[in-house]
């Protein structure tokens, strides 16, 4: 597999497995479009499955530099050096994303929120209403694929889902 | 009186009035102007009562008499007892149209009492002006989007509809990853870690792109920066309230405290993997009762591989892999080998898929066999490991007993040698003994001496410990206090520092143009003054009574002298002629004289009369009256126009 990544020149090289660890780690991954000039589609994939999932494993493994380059004994040894040296570089952020995939396991997970504030000035029955509402919306990540929930709550209705998420918070405290 | 139009003037234009820069005085009021002026104050003092009319003069005559009318009508509804009617306002003169504008502006509503309520005024002015705001972007026609002017397009378009997402950044000084290198750090240079090894800052300075790179898209740039700060901050926060709360009453440096918490938290967990996994085995009847976590684990990770999503490549995984894809190996091979051996492609096919069959069958039950026999082997192993285990402890037991059987064999023979010389040795035994247990006795008795000493020590620095112990607490719980204080302090700094702005902005919202001061000193002026001419006019009073006084005694005494001379003229008079004549004269003169003080009394009622017409000339001429009759002529004829032209519509009707 990684003799492919020989068609690189050595300049390009730690720039793609830098942004290959940023994909692992959550960013943005790199595009094929910047590559498809190097590779086919088919090769693109494969490279970029084994690259990651060798980062993957050689930092949850805590796999010795040895090792990792006997993984790497298919591709020259330059490019062995330069996959190293990312690795050394960003051990710790790699190994941090892998903590954090491992704390997300449960069938779904909040992966980010957004709120807005809205003032109701009227209704079609009522002329001053003079209500705030709260709009909130949730990405919720559910067996791997996003799902956005969308709410709107008056003020007692956030009173009390902040009052639950206290105590959720709460119970959280005391298992520490 | 200037003064007085200046005020007028300018609480006029507070109300809304357009006043023009060069209307000095009231003087300069045209009719449109005062008519404007009144409505608008009419509407301020009663919104009820100024709403019925119109700011602006009709042009025609006749529905100006009736606004007039109207106007009129309005001022004496609020109480104007003053002299009003059409007139007043058509056609106007400057003390009528002051006095009527001196009582609206006073029954306008008092600023003070503005003040009073002015935290609810204000909002309910912001929601008026957010609610008047949406009623004429409502009443604007939506237009289709190529088609919109500029001042359009920003409140008919939708807003920003793209929500904020957060992606991770990447920070060299990000406070997330080298936290736990915190930990291990030693405590002197904690900070320093934040410099991390060569390549780590190589890929810092060469690849990792700015931050505002580094998200997918631009907008999501601030939203991820406060989240990173925010998660940052409050990560922070927590461990401060941690270690203020339970931290520092725990006596530990913050590094031992960290390990210590950590270690709890591992075995938490683990329990809690255990207790939740026991009874799984049991019911499975697995014979995994040997309750290793790394077995438990092993189990996880033997279950997850198949449905997870992470399918994360563990230790676990790996090798069961690594079992299952080599038997197939191993059963390939060996179907390889019986492939060659066969007679090829004599046989037919079914013959060949058959005998396949069959072939497939032998080695599957071969493999059952070999993985019986594999397992019957473990068990072996496994028995025989145990069974070696307690060999080894059966020799470590014998090998003990074999030293001490010969340390006692040794003994023994050391007496059985001693024994010839039976007498002598026990002599010397005796002594030794005796020697011994002087010695014995030496040593206790030093060992007294040393002791007593190092117990007070002991206790000495045992009352020290709990002595400083004491302090330590009473230090923390000060240390704690000050927190608090700490924090109140702030929040009360915070307070202050927010009521100080809110007071400033009011002071600057206050209104700069009226200069009350220099009101209330021109007032204080305008009394001095009037007391001033007060004590003139009582002055000049009392001068004028002193006169009447003198004027009055005089009158007697000249009244008492013509009396006494008439008298003693009088009656010389009947004696003599010439005396006769004199009487004469002194009544002539006295005649005279009293017509002449009648004369210069009567001269002084004249001058003041002439002077009270000369005012009532004065104040007519003020009135403008010939401009306005000619005004009124011109008005009279327009109506006798209007008239005649509806005459003839009726007519022609």
């Amino acid at each position: 597999m990684n003799h492919i990544l020989a068609k690189l020149s050595p300049g390009e090289c730690p720039k793609l497995l830098h942004r290959v660890v940023d994909g692992v780690c959550g960013r943005e991954p790199p595009r094929f479009a910047d590559y498809s000039d190097t590779w086919s589609l088919v090769e693109w994939m494969e490279l970029l499955d084994s690259i990651s999932s060798l980062f993957r494993v050689a930092v949850g493994k805590n796999m010795p530099d040895k090792e990792v380059l006997a993984v790497l004994a298919d591709v020259g040894s330059g490019c062995g050096e330069t996959v190293l040296t990312v690795l050394r570089a960003r051990r710790e952020e790699i190994r941090q994303a892998l903590v954090e995939r491992t704390n997300n396991v449960s069938s779904s997970t909040l992966q980010d929120f957004d709120w807005q504030i809205k003032l109701a000035l009227s209704s079609d029955k009522i002329s001053c209403l003079q209500t705030p509402l709260i709009n909130l919306s949730l990405d919720v990540k559910e067996n791997g694929a996003l799902k956005a929930v969308s709410f709107e709550m008056n003020r007692e209705e956030l009173q009390t889902l902040i009052g639950s998420l206290e105590a959720a918070n709460k119970v959280v405290l005391q298992l520490k | 009186m200037e003064e007085v139009d200046k005020i007028l003037i300018h609480s006029l234009r507070q109300t809304g009035t357009d006043v023009g820069k060069d209307v000095q005085s009231v003087k300069h009021f045209t009719s449109e102007l005062i008519v404007e002026a009144v409505v608008r104050c009419l509407r301020v003092i009663d919104s009820a009562l100024g709403s019925g009319l119109s700011p602006s003069l009709p042009p025609g005559m006749s529905a100006r008499f009736r606004v007039g009318m109207s106007l009129a009508q309005a001022c004496q509804d609020l109480g104007y007892k003053g002299e009003i009617g059409y007139q007043t306002f058509l056609y106007s003169n400057e003390p009528e149209i002051r006095s009527l504008l001196m009582f609206l502006v006073e029954k306008l509503p008092k600023e003070s009492a503005d003040s009073m309520d002015q935290p609810a005024g204000k909002l309910a002015l912001l929601r008026k002006s957010i609610a008047a705001q949406i009623k004429a972007q409502l009443s604007v026609p939506w237009l289709p989007p190529t088609c919109r002017l500029p001042h359009l397009s920003k409140t008919q378009n939708p807003g920003p509809s793209h929500s904020f997402h957060t992606q991770k950044l990447s920070l060299p000084y990000c406070l997330k990853v080298p936290g736990k290198k915190l930990l291990k750090g030693n405590p002197q240079n904690t900070w320093f870690v934040l410099v991390s090894n060569d390549q780590e800052m190589d890929y810092q300075k060469d690849f990792l792109p700015p931050v505002t790179a580094q998200p997918s898209q631009h907008a999501s740039v601030p939203a991820s920066l406060l989240e990173q700060h925010a998660g940052e901050l409050s990560a922070a926060q927590e461990w401060e309230n941690e270690w203020n709360s339970q931290g520092l009453l725990s006596r530990l440096t913050p590094e031992e405290y960290r390990s210590r918490k950590r270690a709890r938290l591992q075995k938490r967990i683990e329990e809690q993997l255990r207790t939740a996994t026991q009874p799984r085995p049991d019911t499975l009847g697995a014979p995994r009762s040997g309750s290793d976590l790394t077995e438990l684990l092993q189990a996880f990770g033997g279950s997850t591989v198949a449905g997870d999503i992470l399918t994360k490549g563990t230790r676990f995984t790996h090798t069961e892999k690594f079992t299952f894809t080599q038997e197939p190996e191993k059963a390939a091979q060996q179907m390889a080998v019986a492939a060659i051996s066969l007679p090829s492609s004599h046989q037919s096919e079914e013959d060949l898929q058959a005998q396949q069959q069959e072939e497939l069958a032998l080695l599957q039950r071969q493999l059952q066999q070999l993985s019986l026999s594999i397992e019957e082997v473990a068990g072996d192993m496994r028995q025989l490991t145990v069974s070696i285990h307690q060999v080894s402890d059966e020799l470590k037991q014998k090998e003990l007993s074999n030293v001490e059987k010969e340390d006692s064999v040794r003994v023994k023979k050391q007496t059985i040698d001693l024994l010839p010389d039976a007498e002598n040795n026990l002599a010397k035994l005796q002594a030794l003994v005796e020697g011994s247990a002087k010695r014995v006795v030496n040593l206790a008795a030093q060992w007294e001496n040393h002791r007593a000493p190092l117990i007070d020590e002991h206790r000495r620095l045992k009352t020290l410990c709990s002595n400083r112990e004491i302090e330590s607490s009473r230090k923390l719980s000060e240390i704690k206090e000050l927190h608090i204080k700490i924090r109140q302090s702030a929040e009360e700094a915070k307070k202050k520092e927010g009521l100080y702005k809110q007071l400033i902005t009011e002071f600057e919202n206050l209104p700069k143009d009226v200069s009350r001061s220099a009101y209330t000193a021109r007032i204080l002026e305008i009394v001095g003054n009037i007391r001033k001419q007060k004590e003139e006019i009582t002055k000049i009073l009392s001068d004028t009574k002193e006169l009447q006084k003198e004027i009055n005694s005089l009158t007697g005494k000249l009244d008492r002298t013509f009396a006494v001379t008439d008298e003693l003229v009088f009656k010389d008079a009947k004696k003599d002629e010439s005396v006769r004549k004199s009487y004469k004269y002194l009544a002539a003169l006295h005649e005279n004289c009293t017509q002449l003080i009648q004369t210069i009394e009567d001269t002084g009622t004249i001058m003041r009369e002439i002077r009270d017409l000369e005012e009532q000339i004065e104040t007519e001429n003020g009135k403008k009256t010939a401009s306005n009759l000619e005004k009124i002529l011109e008005d009279y004829k327009a109506i006798r126009q209007e008239n005649s032209v509806l005459v003839a519509k009726i007519r022609e009707a």
